[in-house]
């Protein structure tokens, strides 16, 4: 490709505005969408892509899903090749066609400078449902994809400006929620927006200008990623992490990475995966790439565009058949989440043996999405389908010099959960508590964040599924710091109908009054605990993140007193005997 | 108007006041600020406008005053100096950690080491207390007398002396929070304040309301103890009316508006200025401007489209806290006159901190050791040392030029050479800010015109335009005083909502008309206090809705005659339209769900008196220079260059740089090439020449 030149005030004034197109497409969403996952949570990722399908900017979202837009979108080239027209919209959903799970909807509009395709509008979000055997589109039973719901590898549901009836029809057709179309409609409008305001961009600086401005910003990014690869030491560096267990019960669910620097070029090498057939944890390749350059990308100045010229400094090696990338037909709901972000905590806990400072797994321990459901809700008489995307804290890591903080991690990105004030009015239940969990944060010379104690109780009978992990492989910390709290999530707790979810639930009934108490687990700490200045424990104490006994337990810091009482002080000659006891003991 | 208004804003550096005369015309007046007890500045700056006009006596002045308008940055550098009152916390049980989790947001999605903001009350002092309310409204668990008792008498003995209360759905039904503050009171009869959610943001959505109300309670006690010393030094001035304070939605409210939400004071200064920005980019025919506000101490961009600045709220953060009160989106960074110039590691630095008005500028001979921005401009020949402030101020030259070689000898440089070195840093970060607030808009710099205002703003205006690509500038007449006018002259907006959710065809529509009278009330009071007649208000009316399941709220017209109930029909018209418009953008199954209501809002807007234009007699003569002198601009030193007095310029024949305009209180540098033409309005319109091509300036040395 000619690469033309272009000034770099020019090529920084389109960069910025095509990541403002975004930022558009993704508003427009949340303000149309009905589902609270749209319009609360913020699940909506944008993203614009060249005529390759390169990935030329992104701003609001979740990184591993704005990262992992570009296969669909090649493959609708590579499908239509001349029948991509102005005015199309096109709407994918199918993880064998380059998509992460089902209800992940990719929908994308076309950009033609004088004939010719330019860029790509696309935005994709997540749907409460996808047709299939269970509603609420994570059929964790599901023993291939097509009972998980129903493939869309591609469908125009714009045909050059023209909405197609049969398609709407069709789509509604397999689908068991009400708003869904309104949600998809709201989405399509966002990639015309996004289509039409790349069209301004055209017109204003030129096909060629904006040509060499993608190109520019993709050449900076490899530029930078490569020239921060090119400083980490020469060398191959392993990591083993696990996942509990599949929603089927199969156990210790393995990823297995080799992260090879070899100059300025990086090999990930996930073979030695798990790749047992018969397990239900599987990553479509889609996803474990998305999910790979995420944590990389948080290894690096964070500055550095986020683009296609990420992807060119790294060689991804997924062997076929592997829990990262499944043969087509298994089932791929859950998988997404684990073992998909487990890529994420293996590329953290190897290259922490070479980056320790920056090294912080960018990732969670969701199990599944909790789905709450209910025939009736009796303030209107109507069903109810609740997504459970409420505010909960857990698993946010420390880095060297911060203690793990806030809810969850920086790149959940824009994840920007419900409210209990919106959700009481929509869904027949109260929120008790999201209250931060004593003791929950990893320890370590800096503290992982604190995990929460979560309780929903319902107003009404409600069905409940949910996947829970994290129960035994938890969290890990970083650089000697310990690991923190894991899971546990426990339904109609004090009833008899209780039940401790290892590692699921579907259809559970919880009848009005009962509690789902949901423990989410902390973050790993960063460092040797025993160099935690003790003040800082003691601060910690103060605001009950960590227990009098767990200073003493954790940390080696003994303190007198108590909080309710209000006289907490260091015991510094006791501290220094606990604190070399434990060293004896670990030597 | 019988009487005077006076609009004053106290900046980081000057208080500018500016006196708006019974038929029209304006005076300005600057005083330095006094940051140990702003309302000495703002008095001796009222004291000046007094002497202007001739007035012997402070209190004859004040006394034939009808209003004063006040903007002030007491909110905003609170929350920067982190300074507020000892704040605490009493929440529902169950929700002690809303502010810290923040609806899990970061502001930086790819920083793992972005450390958390620092906190207003640290986990100790959020105390949880069993109540709770139906998301209908109705109570669940009746209220914890003792728990809160217990409550206030930890926080007290924390040393908490402000305390917020943020109860869940506080804002259908406020009886717990009521409760809560006549049992904080009877406790602790000492407290500061008592800051209630439902009071300060009445709208759902819990970690929004938690921590709009925490701020609240922090800057709030010592805004407070600020109005009351000033109220009562105006008094004992002879100042008989009510004091008004500038709102950030571009509104104003009485003190006692402001003792139980002194947030809504947030950034109210640069407000003003924006408010006047846009009406002077009209008059003077721009299209879409960027208004850069720069003084002592910030340097505050907005951008101006369609002749209106944005308002946004709900999401809005500021100094790392979200604050969702609808507010006028002026982004500000801690960059001006005073920004100090040290040497570190082999390299210039410029700012962030800032010698304010005490020291303030080496030059200003009030003890300033460290060379500003201010010290710079003045080596550079763009500030006269003899008539600056108004000639108030003798600037001491030699002793910047001085301080300056001080802070470049270790790196070989010059007194000049650091001085040029020096406004070439700060351009640049200004530049970049310029560039990001555009970016968030979607805007492109060159296709904008620039109006540049504040003490500093038309020393560097041109510089500035030429980095970002820009074409013209517009440096208001009264430039220097920007935001006072802007304060005085801004109409009255008041933008308010109530609460009430419900199915539409189920929704109480008396229970919505008391709350649509309580919103009327309320604005009915605030137009009063400013002075506004009834005759000079617009009300417009509008029904919040949105269908099942959608947060974000379609605000539909509803045509209502104010006073009356709402009938059933202006619903149903309403309900319709929102329908409609739904169809028309094609986004939503529109019909097949019932839409939702929740809540009314009023739009109320009190036009205020504007002052007289000016209309300058056209002169044909081209202007003389008062004087020429050695000046550096545009990348180089132009010897003899001219100056002329901006106070006597004409329509007419205009004027090429390199050369400088000097009025009292500013001075407008012009670059080679640039070419300014007097309006008849006497602001002064800048073509600028654009910078020649290669490679932009850098700000490396």
């Amino acid at each position: 490709m000619t690469t033309q030149s272009i000034d770099l005030v020019t090529a920084e004034v389109i960069r910025s505005a095509m990541e403002t197109v975004c930022f558009e497409m993704a508003t427009f969403v949340s303000r149309h969408a009905t589902t609270p996952i749209l319009n609360q949570s913020n699940e909506r990722n944008a993203t614009i892509l060249d005529a390759q399908g390169r990935l030329a900017a992104l701003s609001v979202g979740i990184p591993q899903f704005m990262l992992s837009a570009t296969l669909p979108v090649r493959f609708a080239i590579d499908f239509f090749g001349d029948e991509l027209k102005p005015g199309d919209v096109i709407v994918a959903n199918d993880p064998y066609h380059g998509g992460g799970h089902l209800p992940d909807f990719n929908v994308f509009s076309p950009v033609f400078a004088e004939g010719e395709l330019l860029l790509i509008a696309s935005i994709q979000c997540h749907h409460g449902d996808t047709g299939g055997a269970a509603a609420g589109g994570y059929n964790t039973m599901a023993k291939d994809i097509y009972s998980e719901g129903t493939r869309y590898p591609l469908l125009k549901i714009i045909d050059g400006g023209h909405e197609r009836r049969d398609v709407i029809l069709t789509m509604r057709a397999n689908n068991r929620l009400a708003g869904f179309i309104g949600d998809l409609r709201s989405q399509v409008g966002a990639a015309q927006l996004g289509a039409t305001r790349l069209g301004e961009l055209v017109d204003r600086y030129g096909a060629t200008t904006i040509k060499a401005a993608v190109e520019h910003t993709i050449d900076d990014a490899r530029t930078r990623f490569s020239a921060a690869i090119a400083e980490w030491p020469d060398g191959t560096y392993e990591a083993d992490v696990y996942v509990d267990s599949d929603p089927q019960g199969n156990q210790d669910i393995h990823v297995h990475l080799a992260a090879t620097v070899e100059g300025d070029r990086l090999i990930l090498d996930f073979a030695g995966s798990d790749d047992r057939p018969h397990i239900s944890a599987w990553s479509t390749f889609g996803n474990t790439r998305g999910n790979a350059i995420a944590q990389l990308a948080s290894l690096v100045d964070p500055s550095i565009p986020k683009n296609e010229g990420f992807f060119d400094c790294v060689d991804l090696r997924v062997p076929e058949g592997c829990c990262l990338n499944p043969v087509m037909g298994k089932p791929v709901s859950s998988g997404t989440h684990h073992p998909g972000v487990e890529v994420g905590d293996a590329i953290a806990v190897a290259m922490s043996q070479i980056l320790p400072s920056r090294c912080s797994p960018q990732t969670y321990k969701y199990g599944s999405p909790r789905q709450m459901w209910g025939e009736v809700d009796p303030r209107h008489g109507r069903p109810f389908f609740d997504h459970g995307g409420e505010v909960n804290a857990g698993w946010v890591n420390a880095v060297e010099g911060v203690d793990g903080w806030g809810a969850l991690v920086s790149a959940n990105g824009n994840l920007i959960k419900a409210e209990a004030e919106f959700n009481e009015v929509n869904f027949p239940h109260f929120i008790r508590s999201r209250n931060y969990l004593i003791d929950s944060g990893g320890p370590g010379q800096w503290r992982g964040g604190c995990g929460s104690h979560f309780v929903k109780e319902v107003r009404t009978p409600t069905s409940i599924n949910q996947y829970v992990v994290n129960q035994r492989h938890v969290h890990p910390g970083i650089a000697g710091g310990q690991s923190g709290s894991p899971d546990v999530c426990v339904i109609s707790a004090g009833t008899e109908r209780e039940v401790v979810v290892s590692p699921v639930v579907t259809g559970h009934l919880l009848e009005t009054g009962d509690q789902l108490v949901y423990d989410f687990g902390g973050g790993g700490g960063w460092g040797d605990a025993l160099l935690r200045d003790p003040q800082a424990v003691l601060e910690d104490v103060w605001d009950e993140y960590v227990s009098v006994e767990g200073a003493r337990r954790d940390y080696g810091v003994v303190i007198t007193g108590t909080v309710e009482a209000m006289d907490l002080a260091i015991d510094e000659a006791a501290t220094a005997a606990r604190r070399a006891e434990l060293e004896e003991k670990r030597a | 108007m019988t009487g005077y208004r006076i609009g004053v804003d106290v900046g980081g550096t000057f208080t500018d006041c500016v006196l708006l005369r019974p038929d029209g015309t304006l005076v300005v007046e600057k005083s330095p600020t006094t940051p140990e007890d702003q309302s000495e500045g703002v008095l001796n700056g009222i004291g000046r406008l007094a002497e202007a006009e001739g007035i012997a006596e402070l209190s004859t002045l004040l006394a034939g005053t009808e209003s004063i308008v006040h903007g002030t940055t007491a909110a905003d550098n609170t929350m920067i100096q982190m300074s507020g009152a000892a704040t605490g916390l009493i929440v529902t049980e169950g929700f002690r950690d809303e502010i810290e989790m923040r609806r899990c947001f970061k502001e930086d999605i790819w920083d793992p080491a972005l450390p958390p903001p620092e906190p207003i009350a640290r986990r100790r002092v959020r105390l949880e207390v069993p109540e709770r309310l139906t998301a209908e409204g109705d109570i669940e668990t009746p209220l914890d007398e003792e728990a809160v008792r217990k409550a206030t008498a930890r926080l007290r003995a924390f040393g908490v002396t402000s305390i917020a209360v943020v109860f869940v759905h506080a804002f259908t039904n406020p009886v717990h929070e009521l409760q809560a503050r006549e049992i904080i009171l009877d406790e602790y009869p000492d407290v500061e304040l008592v800051s209630l959610s439902h009071e300060v943001h009445p709208k759902p959505g819990e970690f929004e309301r938690t921590s709009t109300t925490l701020v609240n309670a922090f800057v709030g006690p010592p805004i407070v103890r600020y109005l009351d010393n000033l109220e009562a030094r105006l008094h004992a001035a002879g100042f008989t009316q009510e004091l008004l304070l500038a709102t950030c939605s571009g509104g104003v409210a009485s003190p006692a508006g402001i003792r139980r939400r002194a947030l809504a004071t947030i950034s109210s200064g640069p407000t003003g200025g924006v408010v006047a920005a846009a009406r002077a980019a009209h008059e003077a025919g721009l299209g879409d401007v960027i208004s850069v506000d720069m003084g002592g101490t910030s340097f505050d961009v907005c951008l101006i489209r369609d002749g209106k600045p944005d308002v946004k709220s709900d999401w809005n953060w500021r100094h790392r806290y979200c604050i969702s009160l609808p507010m006028v989106d002026v982004h500000s960074v801690g960059a001006g006159g005073g920004s100090i110039i040290r040497a570190r590691r082999g390299t210039l630095l410029v700012g962030p901190d800032s010698a304010g008005s005490q020291p303030g500028p080496v030059c200003y001979s009030r003890g300033g050791e460290e060379p500003t921005v201010t010290d710079a401009d003045l080596v550079l020949g763009r500030l006269d040392p003899a008539t600056f402030w108004g000639g108030r101020m003798p600037l001491d030259e030699d002793a910047s030029r001085a301080a300056l070689a001080g802070v470049g000898t270790p790196l070989g440089l010059d007194a000049e050479q650091t001085a040029v070195a020096a406004v070439a840093i700060v351009d640049a970060h200004m530049c970049d800010e310029v560039r990001r607030v555009l970016s968030l808009a979607g805007a492109d710099p060159r296709q904008l015109d620039l109006v540049a205002f504040g003490g500093m703003g038309a020393v560097h205006a041109t510089a500035h335009a030429r980095a970002l690509g820009m074409r013209r500038v517009l440096v208001p007449r009264v430039a220097p005083a920007m935001s006072a006018l802007g304060l005085l002259t801004a109409d009255h907006l008041i933008d308010d909502a109530r609460t009430l959710l419900g199915d539409w065809r189920q929704i109480d529509l008396a229970r919505l008309t008391a709350l649509a009278d309580e919103l009327d009330a309320s604005a009915h009071e605030q137009f009063e206090i400013a002075g506004v007649e009834p005759g000079r208000i617009r009300q417009e009316w509008l029904l919040n809705l949105v269908y099942p399941g959608q947060t974000f709220d379609v605000a539909i017209p509803i045509e209502r005659t104010t006073g009356e109930p709402i009938a059933p029909a202006q619903l149903e018209a309403a309900v319709e339209e929102f329908h409609r418009r739904n169809e028309a953008s094609r986004l939503i199954e529109a019909r097949s769900q019932e839409p939702f209501v929740r809540g009314i809002r009023l739009v109320a807007t009190g036009l205020v008196d504007q002052p007289h234009l000016v209309r300058l007699e056209p002169s044909n003569d081209a202007p003389v220079p008062i004087t020429r002198r050695l000046l550096h601009c545009g990348g180089e030193w132009h010897t003899d260059a001219p100056v002329y007095d901006g106070e006597t310029l004409r329509p007419g024949p205009t004027i090429a740089g390199p050369a400088l305009i000097q009025s009292r209180f500013t001075t407008l540098v012009l670059g080679p090439g640039d070419v300014a033409a007097t309006l008849p309005n006497g602001d002064i319109l800048v073509d600028v020449t654009p910078a020649a091509p290669g490679p932009p300036a850098t700000a490396r040395i």
